[in-house]
């Protein structure tokens, strides 16, 4: 028996085991009173954070290579554990509101958060396919989490038959990406890459259902139907939750994958990559503008950033811009995470039972009654569409200026055009919340509003002092990868 | 292989289920008796000396009965619904060891028909099967009463299935081997049931379920379900269903036999190893007694009642005897 | 051609057939029905490479658990007699022509590798090494973690199919 291997991955074996008795001491918590149990699995997150944040010092390698905890890895798993965090604030009251109080949500969610973090920690095909199952499974439960509404049942549903075709796409492609080189561990099938000991055409296809699967969980286009009916459907915080950490995890599984196991195949996938970043931004921010529903809204432009998010991968084959591009990348879903838990705060603190509250009607004079929430969610929106000295402006202006120092100015113009879309429907909304007189209602608690309050004046702070967050996105990556 | 083998095997399965197919005859008739006497009843007693010749007598009547198929049913599921009940209890004593080797004919027999090391599984996988018969004919007959029964039996059956497959691992664990006649001759010195006792509870009880045997005879409850699953079938195939039931009786006792009371082991048998199928009849003929008395005197339980304690006591109780055994080996060893 | 090869044969082209009839037939509890006899034919498979404890394995637990499970929920939906449901789409041959297309380009594909033609190796008599099975799922060179996060994923899909199914009072 040998410690040091469990010690590598303390967070996770702890948040597990957090998880585990949270569930057992639930029980014993009388119904009405769940928020002992957020508060507890709160603690169990903080915990969590403390001990990712004290092992970030050395890179460790644990379960004969098959985990790898280094500074990528760090950064992320704090970036889905204060995720977790946001998700917890934004849903105890909500789901009260609601009339849906349960407490399996906090273990739930607690066990979807160690599936995103072990995305991080793996090294390895087998780990990847069971930290996407351990990081989905509990998320279709949490998208029907309101169980007597139609439309959450719904999202979960489609969530959950669509999530159980990519895995199927996921482990085909790990089948065959394991028949060609008879390896699953990341640096076995790179060395097998290299010596070119291995059946090209399998491996190309096996990286291509990888792909794809992945592209499904991070609803790039054309593999996006699924998201706008289950970010409309799930509970709202569950969708804030969704849209960062399963996508985030998502894009960590991608880029080990293809950094590490598949830098000399980028000559096939570049153009492939290419293709479906441009289409993503484009389908992404054009249909987003048509849409009256706040949640569906905001759905069609998490899609749109999954495609600039894709456009750090373009790059990937040119080893000068690989660790500028994938620092972009970091940077962007850290400044993505604070929008969007921000964002998604002030919808909730709208949302009424059954749906109502979510048209964009709704927020008319939000600005004159209740102008806290009103200009935190107008520096979201901006922070969204990339004004200038805002956090969203620098994770574009990092993403764009990496593809054209490596090469590809195109996607950088087409990035640049589907911003100006976006600022079509993003602006609306403001111009909804400050130009019509109405006389929004609003719930008035105490965690939804810091949530927003704090997220709001991240993005300011850093997105006047960006340099801060980028030197720790570029520090995890000089660990190495 | 050669073909003296082929038809020693032959000859062995032969016996089993001649053995198997006369002890469901006499079961019922075993049955009925010790059912009389509890109830300060004779019993059968005209058919043959001491109504010996009962079994057969009620074998002629079922052949004769007319042969009833709903006139909705799902013909051939319904017509094959009765032999995959009667073929896995046939087939799951395979596995079961009579007795030692014996001299016989200038040739050495083994009293098994084999010695595979996943004995008790193939055990699991067989009654797993057996689930399949009920759940068909229950559905294949278009009837409320008949579905019921089926829908019944099948989470019963595989909710003690749990429990049933816990109750085996003790003793692997204890010999190390999933051999039955390994099992059997490490219970030379101290039977499992003393160093098992929840685990044998377990057992017996798990496996009154999986036969459905009273208390546990929900599929086929009469007040409310009149006959459950085999209420359209008549004639022969309804003798399958009645003779795949007893079978399995005889088949779970000789398993638990084995398992937990010494199997075919007892006095003298290092000597005259011809004891062993003896021995092994006795413990069967008192395990049934067992079974027998047990619905002489205990009442049906209450269908939710028998889904809390199949989840709520016995699997937990099962899993925890699993996790002692294991740690008290563990400590043990070391 | 030795006893094995057409046992192989016969196994292989009767599964196929199932396969076939368990997305063609009519009836829902037809096709498990059928569904068994595939995954029985994969039962004989595994026993002909003489991997006994795969071959019980895959009896114990499609067999006996999952399809089970299967004509179980196939039972206590509404009308599981009839056969009322139409079998296909009007996109049916789309479907078939491009699944078959799939399947033609895979097999070439891997026609190229060398593995496709490597014989079917046996399993050693007597088995597989079970002990040694057993050692690899606990051991932390081995597959403890893959072994602990799978039962992680069921413990999470568990927490949610009672979540989901349990009954809940009604305010």
């Amino acid at each position: 028996m040998n410690l040091s291997d469990y010690y590598a991955i303390t967070p996770l074996v702890f948040l597990v085991c957090w998880a585990i008795f949270l569930l057992l001491v639930d029980l014993w918590i009388p119904a009405g009173r769940k928020g002992i149990t957020a508060l507890l699995s709160a603690a169990g997150l903080l915990i969590a954070l403390v001990l990712v944040l004290r092992s970030g010092e050395q890179v460790l390698t644990a379960f004969e290579g098959s985990v790898v905890v280094d500074g990528f890895s760090v950064f992320l798993s704090v970036l889905f554990l204060v995720s977790a965090l946001a998700g917890i604030a934004l849903a105890h009251d909500y789901l009260q509101r609601l009339g849906l109080e349960r407490g399996e949500y906090y273990p739930l969610l607690l066990i979807s958060t160690s599936g995103m973090m072990l995305m991080t920690y793996a090294y390895d095909l087998i780990e990847v396919f069971l930290a996407l199952e351990l990081l989905s499974i509990p998320l279709y439960i949490l998208a029907g989490f309101s169980r007597l509404n139609l439309e959450s049942e719904e999202a979960s549903l489609k969530y959950f038959l669509l999530g159980a075709f990519s895995s199927g796409f996921v482990l085909y492609g790990v089948g065959l990406v394991f028949a060609a080189t008879g390896y699953t561990d990341f640096p076995g099938i790179a060395k097998a890459a290299q010596n070119g000991s291995l059946n090209p055409t399998l491996f190309l296809i096996g990286a291509g259902l990888v792909l794809t699967g992945f592209g499904f969980k991070s609803a790039l286009v054309p593999f996006h139907m699924w998201s706008p009916d289950v970010y409309q459907g799930a509970p709202s915080p569950v969708t804030a939750f969704m849209s960062v950490g399963a996508k985030a995890a998502g894009f960590a599984a991608l880029l080990r994958v293809f950094v590490v196991v598949f830098p000399g195949m980028s000559v096939n996938l570049t153009p492939l990559l290419w293709a479906l970043a441009a289409l993503t931004m484009f389908v992404g921010n054009i249909v987003a503008l048509v849409q009256s529903n706040i949640k569906r809204l905001l759905a069609y432009s998490s899609i749109a950033h999954s495609g600039y998010l894709l456009m750090a991968f373009v790059p990937y084959g040119n080893a000068s811009v690989r660790s500028d591009a994938i620092a972009g990348m970091l940077f962007y879903l850290a400044a993505y995470c604070l929008t969007t838990f921000g964002a998604w705060a002030v919808v909730i603190a709208l949302e009424k039972a059954e749906g109502k509250g979510l048209e964009l009607e709704d927020y008319a004079g939000l600005g004159h009654r209740y102008p806290f929430l009103a200009a935190t969610m107008t520096i979201f929106l901006l922070s969204f569409t990339g004004v200038p000295l805002t956090l969203g402006f620098w994770g574009k202006f990092y993403l764009f200026s990496t593809a054209v120092e490596g090469g590809f100015w195109q996607l950088a113009l087409i990035g640049l055009l589907t911003s100006l879309i976006s600022a079509y429907y993003y602006l609306r909304v403001v111009v909804i919340m400050y130009m019509r007189p109405g006389t929004p209602q609003v719930q008035r608690n105490f965690w939804p509003l810091l949530t927003s309050g704090v997220g709001a004046l991240a993005v300011v702070i850093l997105g006047i002092a960006p340099g801060v967050l980028l030197n720790l996105a570029v520090s995890a990556l000089l660990k190495g990868l | 292989m050669n073909a003296t083998l082929v038809i020693e095997w032959v000859v062995k399965s032969l016996v089993i289920i001649l053995v198997l197919t006369g002890g469901f005859a006499y079961t019922t008739l075993y049955e009925r008796k010790v059912l009389a006497r509890m109830q300060v009843r004779r019993g059968p007693n005209r058919a043959g000396p001491l109504g010996i010749l009962q079994p057969v007598a009620d074998g002629i009547k079922l052949i004769f009965k007319e042969e009833l198929t709903p006139h909705n049913a799902d013909k051939f599921i319904f017509t094959v619904a009765p032999v995959i009940t009667v073929v896995p209890a046939l087939v799951i004593t395979a596995v079961v060891p009579w007795g030692r080797e014996i001299s016989l004919f200038g040739r050495t027999f083994t009293l098994y028909l084999s010695n595979v090391n996943v004995a008790v599984l193939y055990i699991l996988s067989v009654t797993s099967i057996s689930v399949y018969g009920i759940t068909l004919a229950g559905w294949s007959s278009n009837n409320k009463y008949a579905t019921l029964g089926g829908v019944r039996a099948t989470a019963q059956m595989i909710s003690y299935e749990l429990a049933l497959g816990c109750a085996y691992i003790g003793p692997i664990l204890i010999v190390g081997s999933m051999s039955l006649v390994d099992i059997v001759e490490a219970q030379a010195g101290v039977w499992f049931i003393f160093l098992q006792p929840v685990a044998f509870l377990v057992y017996f009880l798990a496996s009154l379920a999986e036969v459905n045997r009273a208390p546990f005879d929900m599929p086929e409850a009469e007040q409310e379900l009149t006959a459950g699953y085999h209420t359209e079938y008549s004639g022969m195939k309804f003798a399958l269903f009645f003779m795949a039931e007893y079978i399995k009786m005889i088949a779970v006792a000789m398993i638990g036999v084995s398992l937990f009371l010494g199997g075919y082991l007892g006095p003298g048998i290092d000597r005259f190893p011809i004891l062993g199928p003896v021995y092994l009849f006795i413990k069967v003929a008192v395990w049934l007694f067992v079974i027998i008395w047990v619905r002489a005197t205990l009442p049906r339980i209450r269908y939710d009642r028998l889904m809390a304690l199949g989840w709520k006591v016995m699997f937990p109780l099962a899993l925890l005897s699993v996790m002692i055994t294991a740690l008290v080996l563990l400590f043990v060893e070391s | 051609m030795t006893i094995m090869q057409i046992i192989f044969l016969i196994t292989a082209s009767v599964t196929l057939f199932a396969a076939l009839m368990v997305v063609s037939t009519r009836k829902m509890m037809h096709a498990a029905m059928w569904l068994i006899l595939v995954l029985f034919g994969v039962t004989i498979t595994f026993a002909l490479l003489e991997t006994r404890f795969f071959a019980i394995v895959q009896l114990v637990i499609y067999i006996g658990a999952i399809a089970i499970l299967i004509i179980f929920a196939v039972m206590l939906t509404r009308r599981s007699m009839n056969a009322d449901v139409p079998q296909v789409n009007r996109n049916w041959w789309l479907v078939m022509v491009s699944s078959l297309a799939l399947f033609v380009g895979l097999v070439t594909v891997m026609s190229v590798w060398e593995g496709f033609f490597v014989t079917a190796r046996t399993a050693p008599p007597g088995g597989e090494n079970l002990v040694q099975l057993g050692t690899a799922l606990v051991d932390p060179n081995g597959f403890v973690l893959p072994f602990e996060v799978a039962s992680l994923v069921l413990l999470a899909a568990m927490v949610g199919a009672i979540y989901v199914a349990a009954e809940r009072k009604e305010k």
